[in-house]
């Protein structure tokens, strides 16, 4: 069905058993987990190695062939059927674990690893990889990269998107690129981000690095067993409301119920109940009692009949199995089924779960819901047969029906299954023109001719005419992309720009510099809506006058430097809390809200945002989400881009774009939060964010322990690698005595606390020196965030966290060549931070050998995988080589290639944070 | 309905044999439409493990089967053929799948089907038609057993340099000389302090009212033939345990081969005189010594439903079905004498995943003092024995049986048990062309061993 030449090609790269040609035996490709699609594909090849990929895929394109990437065929969205003949690439065979790095907790795998044995080969280790979708036995971890893949677990530690660190992808033109990486990538936008959750449209991962987490000490895992489904909803708020962090919070009905039990997997449920909601919790022993206690109390108080405790491991296993494998025990109940997967938020399930009832009874279906309550994604399964056509008409309505309930509630249409063949008629639901045209956009800067995937994820007639941006007609403006008065003097472009605003929302001058601190702004203005954000960018492009985005003006230097003195355009009168409801342990936000602020209304209802960048308080949350720094608090917590679940931003050309949502599942579409998330502005200039919070810990504690470097790091590093789940741990080098200051930072429950500090003090091998409890724990990492404020010189090092020795080290080079260089570090991340100032004035020779040290520090910070990037420095300085980005970067690479398309999309005049990464 | 499957004659009137054949598939639609697709089963495939291929894993195989059904698909094309063919009909699926697939009935239909389709080889149809007469059959393990008395056959199935398969011969006589009996390493010169003199049997389980249970051993056509100790320490270890063997004359093959092979007809024959047999002779129980023929017999009722004679009877006498480490687990099974000796247990499939037998087998080792079990990882794979598949699909096989002798030779162990004929001569086989011929024992053997060394059968 291919033709013969690329037949011969792909059996020349694969071999003739690695090449599936024949019409019959391509018959068992047609379909994936979801088999109301049937599709027959061209040929499929089953590479064994990256490079048959890369070799396949490039056949594939210069025959002009659409290919479909596929991993185990478990997707439950259409993703790997294979439209119009595609030729499938199977990675089944490309099953090698390739390395398994205990010490920098990470994996890096094939893309064919299959999900649970990921863990089990951790398991020696003690660690264990976090996303566990139900289907871990069966599906791939490159799957899950495509489809960013979710699972009971993820509720406390996120999906696939926050676990995969790395990859390397082969591009739908046969080149290869990696992305990201532990060890520190100094690329601008998260291109891993990206591409996880791009279901098969961006390429294919043939290599992937995946963290790795230690294994919980102890579970606790409760049923709780209900007469009406809406109290097992109610019970599930309950639990989060109260400050409760469960591992795993799920539910399954009765039709589900039934089908479990009578199926190999029962797990003694009772029949007759309407709802049994699994609560499990996992960490270190001390202190899991008393939170399973309290969740079964709350399960009581909202109508639970009966709440039992799993007593063993086996019965712990068998409670999980049958919820693990309740969609393929429908099959006994009913010959088809329909599985949707829509997410919502936590507090709204009670009356989503009416409405789904009541949905199914007015259409005669029975549907079956078995889903992940805790993050309110829902996965009503509706059960037919398919041979009575009128039952099919009615599935469908039923099913459409169901999702804009969801949607209504706030939710979106998919939490986890991906968009693929099956949702993309839906996307208009929950994605404006706009966003549709940003994804094409994205997708288009990925795969230019359309070879991947295609006919998946965006509905067909949504893309905007080729070469036309979407808004082109928005900006009257520019013609032809020129700029009108290109050649005006620049005081007099700005000045289109400047007239927008009152004069009382402008500074200028002067009082523009010291606004921001000094960086070389003409001009600030503050847009009081979103609306004058859009109007500003729109006329700056037609004047060409750059704009560059703030929040308080605390960050403005950085991320680099302009050329030209450019209008700053301060978000921080779009300060509301538009949307903040406790229970979902949600929050949406305007961009210029204060993080003070928004940290006292947080602890008023004793939750946070744990994220803490340098400087953040002073800052705003659009600026945290923009630079999308992250600090210690990562190493429990997660990155600014694991916690973002929404982001509305302005694209250069004067665009609103609202990506995402305010739900903490959301699969509908590329993940273009991750990529403006850390995107300093280059992008969008960010205008509102919805945020994932967390329960504040009950209790708080920091050790702290001194020692001689060498040992210093050794205890931090043993603390790290430990069994123990630390908040952060941080390394604080002293002057030049040699000594250093290990701080490991603990919160949890009271018990939990308490029990911690002693062990951590063992695995340490020291006695802590002091020990900070609650409130004076609190003030001491507040106080560590203003590190390196007013520093004019500040630089990060990153490398893998098992170097961290030779990483400060070269650090403390960094430092000796500056004055009052001081050293930091986080030594979960191995990111290494460096202080000091450059005396004033220097210059000619002394500045060149500065320079020169630093290039060299660089040269072999950068040649062991690691990266060095400056975030201060003073201008004169900064316009050298080897301070800013590293020389000689000129863009040429597949993955700067990307960056540029992406830029020109978002920002085709480059009005925004022009020369910056 | 006419239905070629159910055994009732086809009348003349009736559709084409090929139509028929299609109508009995399709009465299975309801058992493949209750693959909902998931995917669950593939990693638990070996062939899929190993070959990545969709169309080798059960699902890829249940969705030929169905577009067979849906007349998508001839039965006779190749593709059909080949991923029919080279399942290993372990049915590690089964346990995993949360639809509950009947698989291995499936699979058995549909290769009756392809066999209609397309007749098998010459080889696997010649090795059918022996085991289908038992005169011929008995001659020619009487043959066998000759050759193996030669030493012949350990002369030929030895190792030898090059890394393919072996060849039909060299596998084939390496299989015959892995079944000859093992000699066990004998246990210290001085017994166990305090452990002498060993109890009396004890009393059977049954309380004095009721004489104990009636166990006929069901003695098979390769058990019998070259397996013969086997059959005569499961007597003995029953009888230790308090059971009251019968013998149960008229009985014969259990046509587990065939049915494998999708010859339906000859294996209904066989099962409906082994049910007429055991009947007679009126036995509480049936004890199995062979996982294949087992599983087979266990599945009687499913072979002979369409049988208006014999459904209820088949039905009844599959109930009554036992593994022999069944039998032995619910009795404790009696402690022996020490065997001193470290040994890995291979689970075989038709015991664990057709029958879903896990714990017994490890009951019967536990009663052998002295004896060290070794964990073997993958246990639960097939062995890539898997009836005539040494024939069928050698390359595959070979690899297959190759990955369980690596396993097997990781644990350090002395000694391989398993449960089944067909496992016994093939890992036995597999360790001999790898130069390391560890014995190869049915964990009855063992036992049995520890008994007699116990002195149990001393004046019996």
């Amino acid at each position: 069905m291919i033709p013969a030449s690329l037949a011969a090609a792909l059996v020349e790269i694969c071999g003739r058993d690695g090449v599936v040609l024949e019409r019959d035996r391509l018959l068992v490709y047609e379909s994936d987990g979801l088999t109301a699609y049937r599709h027959r594909p061209g040929a499929v090849v089953l590479p064994r190695t990256a490079e048959e990929v890369r070799r396949s895929v490039k056949a594939v394109a210069e025959h002009g062939l659409p290919i479909v990437p596929r991993g185990a065929g478990t997707g439950l969205s259409g993703g790997a059927a294979a439209l119009n003949g595609a030729v499938v690439v199977g990675t089944a065979r490309m099953n090698r674990i390739l390395e398994i790095d205990a010490e920098n907790r990470r994996a890096v795998l094939q893309p064919g690893v299959i999900n649970a044995e990921l863990s089990v080969a951790a398991a020696p280790y003690g660690l264990c990889y976090a996303p566990d979708p139900s289907s871990q036995t069966a599906c791939t971890i490159g799957g899950n990269v495509a489809e960013n893949s979710g699972g009971p677990h993820c509720l406390k530690w996120g999906t696939t998107s926050r676990w995969v660190t790395g990859l390397t992808v082969v591009l739908p033109d046969g080149s290869t690129a990696r992305f990201g990486g532990l060890a520190g990538d100094a690329s601008s936008y998260d291109l891993t981000g990206l591409f996880v959750g791009s279901e098969g449209c961006f390429g294919i991962a043939v290599e992937i690095e995946a963290g790795l987490l230690p294994l919980p000490e102890g579970v606790r895992t409760l049923l709780a067993i209900f007469d009406r489904i809406e109290d097992a909803g109610r019970a599930v708020s309950a639990v989060v409301g109260a400050g409760l962090l469960p591992a795993a919070m799920e539910i399954i009905d009765g039709p589900t119920i039934r089908a479990v039990e009578d199926s190999v997997f029962a797990a003694g449920y009772p029949t007759d109940a309407e709802a049994a909601l699994v609560v499990e919790f996992d960490g270190v022993e001390a202190g899991l009692d008393a939170d399973a206690a309290r969740a079964a109390t709350l399960c009581e108080e909202t109508g639970a009949r009966e709440v039992r405790r799993a007593r063993s491991e086996a019965e712990r296993t068998a409670l999980w199995k049958g919820r693990k494998k309740a969609f393929g025990a429908m099959g006994r109940i009913a010959p088809d089924l329909l599985v949707q997967d829509a997410t919502v938020p936590r507090t709204r399930l009670p009356e989503v779960l009416k409405g789904i009832a009541e949905t199914a009874k007015r259409f005669d279906l029975v549907v079956a819901n078995v889903f992940h309550a805790g993050d309110g994604n829902l996965h009503p399964n509706i059960l037919f047969d398919r041979r009575d056509a009128g039952e099919v008409v009615r599935v469908e309505a039923a099913s459409k029906e169901i999702m804009r309930l969801c949607i209504d509630a706030g939710g979106t249409i998919t939490g986890e299954h991906g968009v693929g063949l099956d949702k993309k008629h839906h996307m208009p639901l929950v994605c404006g023109p706009e966003e549709l045209a940003a994804m094409w956009g994205v997708r288009r800067a990925f795969d230019p001719d359309g070879a991947m995937n295609p006919g998946k994820v965006l509905p067909d007639d949504s893309e905007p005419e080729a070469g036309r941006p979407p808004s082109a007609a928005a900006s009257p403006g520019r013609v032809g992309g020129d700029r009108v008065g290109g050649d005006r003097a620049a005081e007099n472009r700005a000045a289109d720009v400047l007239g927008l605003y009152p004069s009382e929302r402008v500074l200028k001058g002067e009082a523009a510099r010291e606004w921001s601190r000094g960086f070389p702004a003409e001009a600030v203005v503050f847009p009081a809506t979103v609306e004058e954000v859009q109007e500003t960018v729109r006329v700056a492009g037609r004047s060409g006058v750059r704009v560059v985005p703030a929040g308080r003006g605390s960050w403005l230097q950085a991320g680099g430097w302009t050329r030209e003195a450019p209008v700053v355009v301060s978000v921080a009168r779009l300060n509301e809390v538009r949307h903040y409801e406790p229970a979902d342990l949600t929050l949406t936000a305007g961009a210029g809200v204060g993080w003070e602020e928004l940290d006292a209304t947080l602890a008023s209802n004793g939750q946070w945002l744990p994220l803490d960048p340098p400087g953040v308080r002073a800052g705003t949350l659009g600026g945290v989400v923009s630079c999308g720094v992250s600090g210690p608090l990562r190493a429990r917590y997660g990155a600014v881009r694991d916690n973002v679940l929404g982001i509305e931003v302005v694209t250069g050309d004067g665009r609103r774009l609202k990506l995402g949502g305010r739900v903490v599942k959301n699969v509908a579409g590329y993940d273009l939060v991750r990529l403006t998330t850390g995107s300093r502005g280059s992008l969008g200039i960010v205008t509102e964010v919805s945020v994932r919070l967390f329960p504040r810990p009950a209790a708080a504690a920091t050790l702290l322990f001194r020692a001689g470097l060498p040992d210093a790091v050794a205890a931090a590093r043993a603390v790290c690698t430990g069994p123990l789940p630390p908040v952060a741990v941080e390394l604080l080098v002293r002057g030049e005595d040699g000594e250093a200051e290990v701080a490991v930072r603990l919160g949890g429950g009271p018990a939990e606390v308490d029990a911690i500090c002693a062990r951590v003090a063992a695995l340490a091998g020291a006695d802590p020196s002091r020990l900070l409890r609650d409130g004076e724990s609190d003030a001491f990492h507040e106080d560590r965030t203003r590190w390196e404020d007013d520093a004019p010189v500040v630089a990060r090092l990153a490398a893998l966290p098992s170097h961290l020795g030779r990483t400060v080290e070269w650090a403390r080079q960094l430092a000796d060549a500056l004055d009052d260089g001081r050293v930091c570090a986080d030594a979960v991340a191995g990111v290494v931070r460096v202080k000091g100032s450059v005396r004033a004035g220097v210059a000619g020779g002394e500045a060149a050998a500065l320079a020169e040290r630093v290039a060299r520090i660089r040269g072999e910070v950068e040649a062991s995988g690691g990266t060095l990037a400056f975030s201060q420095a003073p201008a004169p300085l900064a316009a050298r080589a080897g301070w800013v980005a590293a020389p000689g970067s000129a863009p040429s690479g597949p993955k700067d290639r990307l960056a540029e398309r992406l830029k020109a999309h978002f920002d085709p005049c480059s009005t925004l944070s022009a020369g910056r990464p | 309905m006419l239905d070629a499957f159910g055994g009732t004659p086809v009348s003349a009137a009736g559709p084409s044999a090929a139509g028929a054949l299609a109508q009995a598939v399709k009465e299975q639609e309801e058992g493949l439409l209750a693959c909902v697709h998931c995917g669950f089963c593939l990693p638990a495939c070996p062939t899929y493990r190993r070959l990545g291929d969709e169309a080798d894993s059960p699902r890829g195989r249940l969705y030929l089967m169905q577009a067979v059904v849906e007349g998508r698909l001839s039965p006779d094309a190749d593709a059909f053929q080949t991923h029919i063919d080279r399942c290993l009909g372990c049915r590690a699926c089964e346990p995993v799948c949360p639809s509950g697939v009947a698989y291995g009935h499936l699979l058995e239909l549909a290769r009756h089907v392809g066999r209609e389709a397309r007749p098998p080889s010459l080889a696997v149809r010649l090795l059918l038609s022996v085991l289908r007469r038992p005169w011929l059959a008995r001659a020619a393990l009487l043959a066998a057993r000759l050759l193996r008395a030669t030493k012949l056959s350990a002369g030929v199935g030895r190792p030898r340099s090059g890394s393919g398969p072996p060849g039909p011969l060299r596998l084939g006589m390496a299989m015959l000389a892995a079944s000859a009996p093992s000699r066990l390493p004998e246990s210290p010169p001085s017994p166990p302090v305090e452990s002498s003199p060993l109890p009396p049997p004890p009393a059977p389980a049954t309380t004095p009212q009721h004489p104990p249970a009636s166990v006929g051993v069901l003695l098979g056509c390769v058990q019998a033939g070259l397996f013969s100790r086997v059959n005569r320490a499961t007597v003995r270890v029953l009888q230790a345990n308090g059971y009251a063997v019968t013998s149960v004359p008229g009985q014969g093959c259990c046509g587990a081969l065939h049915a494998h092979a999708g010859d339906l007809e000859t294996a209904r024959k066989m099962a409906r005189s082994n049910v007429d047999a055991f009947d007679d002779a009126g036995v509480d129980y049936l004890a199995m010594n062979a996982a294949g023929c087992g599983a087979a017999v266990a599945e009687y009722g499913t072979l002979l439903s369409h049988d208006r004679a014999y459904a209820r009877r088949a039905a009844e006498i599959a109930a009554r079905s036992r593994d022999v480490s069944q039998l032995l687990a619910k009795r404790g099974p009696v402690s022996g004498a020490p065997v001193p000796l470290a040994a890995t247990s291979d689970a075989p499939c038709h015991l664990l995943h057709a029958q879903g037998v896990d714990g017994p087998p490890n009951a019967v080792l536990a009663a052998v003092p002295g004896l060290r079990v070794l964990p073997l990882p993958n246990a639960a794979e097939c062995c890539g024995g898997a009836g005539v598949y040494g024939i069928t699909q050698r390359e595959l096989g070979s690899r297959i049986g190759r990955d369980k002798v690596k396993s097997v030779l990781a644990t350090g162990a002395d000694a391989v048990v398993t449960g089944n004929p067909g496992c016994m001569m093939q890992i036995g086989a597999g360790l001999r062309l790898e130069g390391r011929p560890l014995p190869v024992l049915h964990p009855v053997e063992l036992l049995d061993e520890s008994y007699r060394r116990a002195g149990l059968y001393n004046g019996s």
